[in-house]
């Protein structure tokens, strides 16, 4: 039914409501798909099989770069393999990267023919580290250009560097340090990868592991040479992604050119080592920061230098001096490109490698100047957001009974606890440009469309929610379908804008169904529009709650076709902009070196939160992650075979059930916004130089390099003495 | 780790390029075997694999999947992951390592954990396999299944089944278990979401629920058979 | 992994029989036997090895023997689970219990052996890795020797500088246990401390005694004398399911503050279980002091060449002798 609202001034545009009336809402409100999630029965792009399935397996050339020839016709010889294709012929610049990919009909079969392919190498020199790549006379990773030099957003300087150096020297209290962080690796539990759904005629689904439904379709149709409008892509569940999944990668690639040369389904995802080497990573750096404080404990100046890890990327443009205030200061970022793959967007890309370096270098120059960490960063933080979260976290750590507040401690011999903090920053707003229907079934039911993506953050959750709250029913009455490019346009899910692209639209069609069903029922209620009311699984007039009618018979009201409305993006029901802070405490094992993180409290303000269970998850999460990049985790390369020599979960370490702290996740209740924010991104930021800077409050010692490993420890204790 | 990998990447490298193996090898003689999700069919639990003295080429095994008995023609190296998602479609445990590092394959065998990743599937003839798709009864979802959904003991889900896994075959023993206990029963699988803290509070709440069915007498203590 | 059959022996001599004589490069190995397949499945799935079969264990009862008596006597196949549970063994032989416990994780330990423990191969990443053909591979160099050397030895290396991987093989030499595997002449029990071998010695392929047609039948572990303790200390980078960063197996006779005799073995810290003798020598009537424990492993480091990036290895082997003995004085029953 065409049943569309008048402009209705008296209900004006959709707003959120009152926090305090909101029912659905704003509560603890349990995950969709949990059940099925829990039960194995969520059905994951890497668990698609449709009939006649292949098996995919990539062929990839093991040395850092390589000029190569191929020849498939030992694979195609054998029994079972139904088809082989070439993916590149120019020389490869990076180890793992992938040449050629087979098809068989199991995949031990298809490991046999990956390997049976003949595949000569002829390597070529390479340089996969910074010092490689900086030597004389070393290869020129990307041809002709130099492999050092302003390349990505951000590169190049900013400041006047005349300016920033008079003024440190005018500093009261200076401090000057070199800051190493290694590449860090997404560690997605489901590879990159694509099952393409194909029969040899015109349409092709594509069940992909993305975070971007809407990009997939476009690539996916030029490779199998079909009509974009015929190729559809199917989401129900992924794997994670955290920044790596905005294409189909090689892998998907595949498995399209696989599936139009075989005229059948086939499944082609990364092995484990593959995604190690091929499936991007976050930029490592170096950065050289002089900063230096005035007799108050003031910022007056400084001089920062960084280059950037990208391999064959730029590596992104985040720099200092980050967000704190500083009177001069002057940048200077480079890129230095090896034989290693290109960095990609990785959950807040830039920030935590900055806010790393940025929090040491505030809590040295707090002990130079002899002010209490939390005083000294309110004193450089201008917005007062900052300090009352500071007091918060400060409050929730035992600050105010920590006996080392402005000089390091130094433990009993045996052990040392000490504390660590960092702010965040982020934006986590939407835009325009998703679609969301709401269908109301005269049977009663209740379907919210939007073709986006979950990654695990649960909006799929939020979008029957939404209905829910505005039909006063409960989350299950509401089937909410996403992740299908034939479903109303979506969003790529980067930048923690997800939630606020989403939600909005979602919100605007559930309130035009229900204005328009208000409409509808005017007349049977006997009241004005304005007037009905739907709460608790019933519709009403106003004036008169206790007559009325139950759901159900509302929706038999409807004509057959049922009522379905729009939605459109509403900019004032999202908004932009959020900071946080954490605090980490931790405690170091003296004679062991090993560094346990004891408690980790993050404040963030994020607008009205929808679900505050799986923000807490997201924001535990988070955390989660940036002790694994504090602790555990980086890219081994080995400069002389040209090899990353820890491509698997047993060498490439990420926090298990045994590293994991008290995890305190606070809402901050005094951002009073109505308004929805992505939160994705900034709580990953400031937990890595709150635990690099609890290490050195425990007991003196400063790693500047990333991880902080027992080695590294364990070396500065032992020379302390 | 930072050495001074001289200068000059070149002399070094070539004296160490040379022991890098190339790609290819040799080709195996696969034997087809198997077809996907046709390869499984209910039987009975009669044929096992026992008085035979060396499995080679096609092999069928039984075993029981979540207590249906199941047939499936697989090689010598078919791991019981892939039997289970390959051979006939059952995808509740994930593949994610293969390596045995991560426990998103984790299964019950004859009620103990295991990686299905590293236990070939020939090793599960004549055996109980459980896997998260076997937990529900009566289409009630397991307490710690059921306490996961109330704690969002999940994000992306893909460890989730194996996590439930692990934390069942922990209560199944002990459903007293303490908060280090279930840490350590959870201590071999990894989840990149970071959903640890909630999937404690879970156990814990799944370990209290079964403790207080079993004393009320209305349910078994093991949750499960 | 590369196809293969499986053979399903049921006497130790027909598994014998059915191994080949002598071990080829991976590429051609004939046939492998295996356990709980935990190491050798991760080794065939990285084609480390490729054998053309796999001899299944699983069915040979002689190797289940079980006895917790006046000593203990285990099967090749006990699983680390069991031990790792066993309370009686954890209170006599806590050191075993202790390092049987830290094995890997819980879905690892219940198929895991304790044969399969005691022989598997090194966690080296240059050797775990196919594209590296290292000299424990049949290449020519140990590339952590000039490479990334963070995990490898710091004793006993050269010309490979791996750490012997095993927990329970740490805790059982400093337990005084033997060995005993099938030879063509029969059985042959041995001390365990003498099974291991260092790449200088044996061949720089293999970590241990054992042919390629023998195998390990069972270990025996005597009673601890009246008024002795142990207990294992295994130190890992994450805490979580990790090898050994380093680790210390220590038993002792301590009476009234006086540390009458013990015996001090490392792990992580060489190619094989490292017996630290000098520090056991000047242990014995001493004290147990701080000064004495930390002397005690200033003697055990005596002798330490640390590679690159290991050096840490030293104070922390040190530091963790340190905590074993603090940990048997104040712990009781440990």
């Amino acid at each position: 039914m065409s049943l569309q609202p008048k402009k209705n001034t008296k209900d004006g545009q959709p707003t959120w409501g009152e926090r305090d009336r909101l029912s659905v809402l704003n509560t603890d409100t349990r995950r969709l798909s949990a059940g099925a999630k829990v039960s194995g029965e969520a059905l994951y792009s890497m668990d698609q099989r449709p009939e006649g399935m292949l098996f995919g397996r990539l062929v990839c050339v093991p040395v850092a770069t390589a000029e190569f020839t191929l020849d498939l016709e030992p694979a195609l010889a054998m029994d079972g393999v139904e088809g082989a294709i070439v993916l590149r012929k120019d020389k490869t610049l990076y180890n793992g990267q992938a040449v050629a990919a087979v098809a068989a009909r199991t995949p031990e079969l298809a490991e046999d023919a990956a390997r049976a392919v003949k595949l000569e190498i002829k390597p070529l020199p390479w340089a996969v580290t910074a010092e490689q790549a900086m030597a004389e006379r070393a290869p020129q990773v990307l041809g002709r250009r130099p492999n050092y030099g302003p390349r990505g957003r951000g590169d190049g300087t900013t400041g006047d560097e005349e300016e920033t150096m008079l003024a440190l020297e005018g500093a009261a209290y200076r401090v000057e340090s070199e800051y190493h962080v290694p590449v860090q690796h997404h560690c997605s539990l489901e590879t990159h990868g694509v099952v393409a759904d194909y029969d040899g005629g015109e349409e092709a689904t594509i069940y992909a592991s993305t975070q971007s439904v809407f990009g997939i379709p476009g690539s996916a149709a030029r490779e199998m040479d079909l009509s974009r409008k015929n190729v559809r892509c199917v989401v129900e569940h992924m794997g994670g992604g955290f920044g790596s999944k905005f294409s189909m990668d090689v892998a998907g690639k595949a498995a399209c050119a696989l599936a139009k040369e075989t005229g059948r389904p086939v499944y082609v995802f990364n092995d484990r080592e593959q995604e190690f080497q091929t499936s991007g990573n976050r930029s490592g750096s170096t950065q050289r920061i002089q900063a230096g404080v005035d007799e108050e404990g003031k910022l007056v100046a400084m001089h920062s230098e960084m280059e950037k890890l990208g391999g064959l990327g730029p590596g992104p443009g985040t720099r200092q001096p980050y967000i704190y205030d500083v009177a001069e200061s002057f940048t200077r970022e480079h890129s230095i490109h090896t034989n290693t793959d290109a960095s990609r967007a990785m959950r807040a890309p830039g920030h935590p490698q900055v806010s790393f370096a940025m929090e040491s270098t505030i809590d040295q120059l707090a002990y130079e100047a002899g002010i209490d960490l939390v005083e000294f960063r309110k004193l450089n933080l201008s917005d007062p957001v900052y300090h009352r979260q500071l007091d918060r976290v400060a409050r929730e750590i035992g600050w105010a009974d920590h006996p080392h507040k402005s000089a390091p401690g130094t433990g009993d011999g045996w052990t040392a606890e000490g504390i660590g903090f960092g702010v965040t920053i982020w934006g986590g707003g939407g835009y325009a440009g998703c679609g969301a229907n709401v269908r109301i079934e005269r049977d009663g039911g209740v379907i919210s469309s939007i073709g986006v993506q979950d990654l695990g953050t649960g909006v799929r959750t939020l979008v029957a929610m939404i209905p829910a709250e505005e039909f006063g029913l409960t989350v299950e009455d509401v089937d909410a379908r996403i992740g299908d490019s034939h479903l109303p346009q979506g969003v790529s899910s980067g930048g923690s804008v997800t939630t606020g692209s989403v939600s909005p639209v979602v919100k605007s069609a559930a309130w035009n169904a229900r204005l328009a069903f208000a409409e509808h029922l005017a007349p049977i209620l006997s009241c004005e529009p304005g007037n009905v009311t739907f709460a608790d699984g019933k519709v009403f007039d106003r004036a008169s709650p206790d007559r009325g009618l139950s759901w159900q018979d509302a929706c038999a009201a409807l004509p057959t076709e049922g009522l379905t409305a729009n939605g459109e993006f509403v900019d004032d029901l999202q908004a932009s902009g959020v900071h946080g802070a954490q605090a980490a405490r931790v405690r170091v094992d003296l004679k062991t070196g090993q560094l346990t993180v004891l408690k980790m409290v993050a404040i963030q303000d994020s607008g009205l939160v929808l679900n505050p269970l799986t923000w807490r998850s997201q924001v535990n999460g988070a955390m989660i992650q940036a002790l694994g990049q504090a602790l555990l985790e980086e890219r081994c390369m080995d400069p002389d075979l040209g090899l990353q020599i820890n491509p698997n979960f047993g060498d490439y370490k990420i926090p298990g059930s045994l590293e994991i702290p008290e995890l305190v996740a606070i809402i901050d209740e005094e951002d009073t916004r109505q308004a929805v924010i992505g939160v994705g991104e900034p709580p990953v930021i400031p937990g890595v130089g709150a635990i690099a800077n609890a290490l050195q409050n425990a007991c003196d010692v400063r790693i500047t390099s990333l991880p902080l490993t027992p080695d590294k420890i364990l070396s500065a204790i032992a020379s302390q003495s | 780790m930072t050495r001074d990998h001289s200068s000059d990447p070149e002399p070094k490298s070539l004296s160490r390029r040379s022991f890098l193996k190339g790609a290819g090898g040799a080709a195996a003689s696969g034997v087809f075997v198997g077809e996907l999700a046709t390869g499984a069919k209910p039987v009975e639990p009669t044929r096992c694999l026992s008085s035979e003295e060396t499995l080679e080429g096609d092999v069928e095994v039984t075993f029981h999947l979540n207590g249906e008995s199941i047939a499936v023609t697989v090689e010598p190296r078919t791991t019981l992951l892939s039997a289970m998602r390959d051979r006939i479609g059952h995808t509740a445990a994930k593949s994610v390592c293969e390596q045995g590092n991560c426990g998103a394959c984790t299964v019950l065998l004859d009620d103990e954990p295991v990686y299905s990743c590293l236990t070939l599937a020939v090793k599960a003839d004549g055996r109980e396999v459980r896997t998260a798709g076997g937990l529900a009864e009566g289409g009630e979802l397991s307490p710690v299944q059921a306490a996961m959904v109330d704690r969002d003991g999940m994000m992306c889900g893909f460890c989730t089944p194996g996590l439930v896994m692990s934390v069942t075959a922990c209560l199944e023993k002990n459903p007293r278990a303490d908060e280090a206990e279930v840490r350590q029963a959870c201590s071999g699988n990894l989840c990149r979401c970071g959903t640890y803290p909630h999937v404690f509070q879970a156990a814990l709440d799944a370990g209290r629920k079964m403790v207080a069915s079993s004393n009320s007498g209305s349910g078994s203590a093991g949750g499960g058979r | 992994m590369k196809t293969f059959k499986i053979h399903r022996p049921k006497t130790v001599e027909q598994a014998t029989g059915l191994l080949p004589s002598r071990r080829g490069p991976a590429e051609i190995d004939e046939a492998r036997p295996m356990a709980g397949g935990q190491d050798l499945l991760t080794e065939m799935k990285s084609y480390l090895v490729q054998p053309e079969s796999v001899v299944d264990l699983g069915a040979v009862a002689e190797l289940e023997e079980y006895e917790v008596g006046a000593s203990l006597r285990l099967g090749a196949l006990t699983t680390l689970a069991r031990i790792a549970s066993d309370t009686e063994i954890g209170a006599r032989w806590t050191a075993l219990a202790e390092a049987a416990a830290s094995v890997a994780s819980p879905q690892i330990r219940t198929q895991a052996t304790l044969g399969g423990n005691l022989c598997q191969r090194p966690r080296c990443w240059y050797f775990r890795h196919e594209d590296a053909v290292c000299i424990k591979k049949g290449g020519s160099e140990c590339f952590a020797e000039s490479g990334l050397s963070k995990y490898n030895a710091i004793l006993g290396g050269g010309p490979s500088y791996i750490v012997h991987p095993s927990d329970c093989a740490t805790a059982l030499v400093c337990l005084d246990a033997e060995v005993t595997r099938s030879t063509k002449r029969g059985e042959r029990t041995q001390p365990l401390e003498e099974f291991f071998t260092l790449p200088s010695e044996g061949s720089v392929m293999r970590e241990n005694v054992l042919k390629a047609d023998e195998l390990l039948l069972k270990i025996e572990v005597p009673a601890l004398p009246e008024g002795w303790k142990s207990t294992y200390l295994k130190f890992k980078e994450r805490a979580s399911y990790d090898f050994a960063l380093c680790a210390v197996a220590l038993s002792a006779k301590l009476e009234g503050g006086k540390i009458e005799d013990a015996r001090l073995v490392l792990g992580a810290v060489a190619p094989i279980p490292w017996r630290a003798r000098a520090a056991e020598e000047f242990l014995a009537g001493k004290q147990s002091t701080p000064e004495v424990w930390e002397k005690a492993g200033e003697l055990a480091m005596e002798e330490a060449e640390p590679l690159a990036d290991n050096a840490f290895k030293v104070p922390l082997a040190q530091g963790l002798i340190q905590k074993a003995f603090k940990s048997l004085t104040d712990g009781g029953a440990k």
